[in-house]
């Protein structure tokens, strides 16, 4: 390969960046898509819309803010029981962005151990994806 | 075929056709709605969520051009001009940083100017921190009550006066690196990996080393970023560049591929204890992901470097709101007087002036030349 040429990225790299990418981007439009079905159908909400802003505004506690809105936190995945409602699929959108590099770490993985014959960073990349499902899942936890 | 129907402007111009037809339907549906007794009215609810996309679109924006991470700039200011809960502020601001990373991992790994084998071997350390860094958030918070929040105003108005410094002063870093020696560990990580270099219009590889010494310094800047839901662009790079000699490029590059990698396990506490709202978090999002993408396509070849004075004196102004804020929950102090905030404002914005009106001068000199 000459200095000038553009050395071609490695497969591992370019399936990471594009699932990551394109994750985003989904993301992105369910929570686009979310707020105005929440709007649509206040009734259709974890949190009643009404009373949802003027409680973060006057500065009161998560706590506090769910039981008011929406009589107690319903836990972190309610998007799995409510995925039709406004906050629900708005939830799912949020969920899916913030897991978005564990799905894409998974076939980096594989990439890395078969093709790229580079098993340091197959298990440098399922290392990282634990820790996002553990974190998702709530397993370590302090509190 | 035109440009407007190819990647990336196919999925920017698919995501401004939602947004528009999304925020239209929420404004006939919300001029619709019937207000409940002692609840906001639907027009009102439009105008907050069009609101926040507007500011986040806005600091995505701002950030694309100034070279500061858009998490520096919400949670500072939200935590020193609103009375929304510090822990609430501090969850969506981490989504704040995360998704403008994500949004930036995708060119990155295609240009090759990011390195994933440097990413996944930091993000298995900064994850710990981050994660840590929440877990200690929401333990201030459920147990220290207003001192807690006072703390932490008081701690991020210290971080972000020393940060606004270090900006100016612009802190070491080296472009290219020199490397005299590789250590035993470094090379058996094989993480260099060659990338062309534009400006230069060649190939580049770089050595790597102390790559063991990099871990211990990433999980001190995963805390801290997990803790105040701060991106840590600002750490990630010197740490990377200083110790790690990755070139400066590629160290930015990385930067925003870690935070987007790192804080999906750094996020999911905040998650998981409801500090994330969706409603108030989703319009933040969208404003990164839009902002950073249209900010990336039409405003990285402005050369607007004045930009960088503004989020400065932004910076020291918030930093001003922060600390005063802070003493005033830990009862050292009383309200400050609007007058005070006033004079401030307009001190900064003068010394801010000046500055620019130099920096502008100095470019026209150099253009002249």
């Amino acid at each position: 390969m000459s200095a000038g040429t553009r050395p071609i990225m490695q497969l591992s790299q370019r399936v990471y960046g594009e699932i990551v990418y394109w994750g985003t981007i989904l993301a992105a439009i369910i929570c686009m898509i979310g707020p105005f079905i929440s709007m649509k159908n206040p009734d259709k909400n974890v949190m009643n819309p009404f009373y949802l802003f003027a409680a973060i505004f006057e500065g009161k506690d998560t706590a506090t803010i769910w039981q008011e809105v929406a009589g107690g936190f319903p836990g972190g995945h309610f998007y799995l029981d409510k995925f039709f409602y406004g906050d629900g699929f708005t939830q799912f959108g949020l969920a899916m962005g913030c897991s978005v590099a564990a799905w894409a770490l998974i076939p980096a993985a594989f990439i890395y151990l078969f093709k790229e014959k580079n098993p340091t960073y197959t298990i440098l990349c399922l290392w990282v994806t634990l820790l996002i499902i553990l974190s998702m899942v709530g397993i370590v936890s302090s509190h | 075929m035109s440009r407007m129907f190819r990647s990336p402007w196919l999925e920017v111009n698919i995501m401004l056709v939602v947004l528009i037809i999304s925020f239209a339907g929420m404004y006939l549906v919300g001029r619709g709605l019937e207000t409940p007794p002692g609840g906001m009215s639907g027009t009102a609810i439009f105008a907050w969520l069009l609101g926040f996309f507007l500011l986040s679109f806005g600091i995505a924006l701002v950030a694309v051009i100034g070279g500061i991470g858009g998490g520096v700039l919400f949670t500072p200011f939200m935590l020193a001009f609103t009375s929304v809960d510090s822990l609430i502020v501090r969850a969506t601001g981490l989504i704040v940083a995360m998704f403008s990373g994500l949004v930036s991992t995708g060119p990155f790994m295609r240009g090759g100017l990011a390195n994933l084998r440097i990413c996944v071997f930091c993000a298995a350390a900064y994850g710990i921190g981050a994660f840590s860094g929440a877990q200690g958030a929401i333990f201030v918070a459920q147990n220290l009550g207003e001192a807690g929040e006072g703390f932490v105003r008081l701690a991020l108005g210290l971080i972000l006066l020393s940060l606004a410094i270090y900006f100016i002063v612009g802190g070491k870093k080296i472009e290219w690196p020199e490397v005299k020696h590789v250590d035993k560990f470094t090379k058996w990580l094989k993480m260099s990996q060659p990338y062309y270099e534009v400006s230069v219009k060649r190939v580049i590889d770089y050595p790597l080393t102390r790559a063991g010494w990099v871990l211990i310094a990433i999980i001190g800047v995963g805390l801290l970023s997990g803790f105040f839901g701060l991106g840590a662009g600002w750490a990630i790079v010197p740490a990377q560049n200083v110790i790690m000699a990755v070139p400066l490029k590629v160290a930015a590059a990385n930067s925003g591929v870690l935070l987007g990698m790192g804080d999906c396990i750094g996020v999911w506490p905040y998650l998981l204890m409801g500090a994330i709202i969706p409603v108030f978090a989703a319009p933040w999002l969208v404003g990164q992901v839009l902002g950073g993408l249209l900010g990336a396509l039409i405003l990285i070849k402005v050369k607007a470097g004045f930009v960088r004075y503004l989020l400065i004196g932004f910076m020291f102004f918030a930093c001003f709101g922060l600390l005063t804020k802070g003493l005033k929950l830990l009862g050292v102090m009383g309200e400050v007087p609007m007058w005070l905030n006033g004079l401030v404002f307009l001190t900064i914005c003068i010394i801010v002036t000046v500055l620019i009106v130099r920096y502008i001068k100095a470019e026209a000199r150099l253009g002249g030349e």
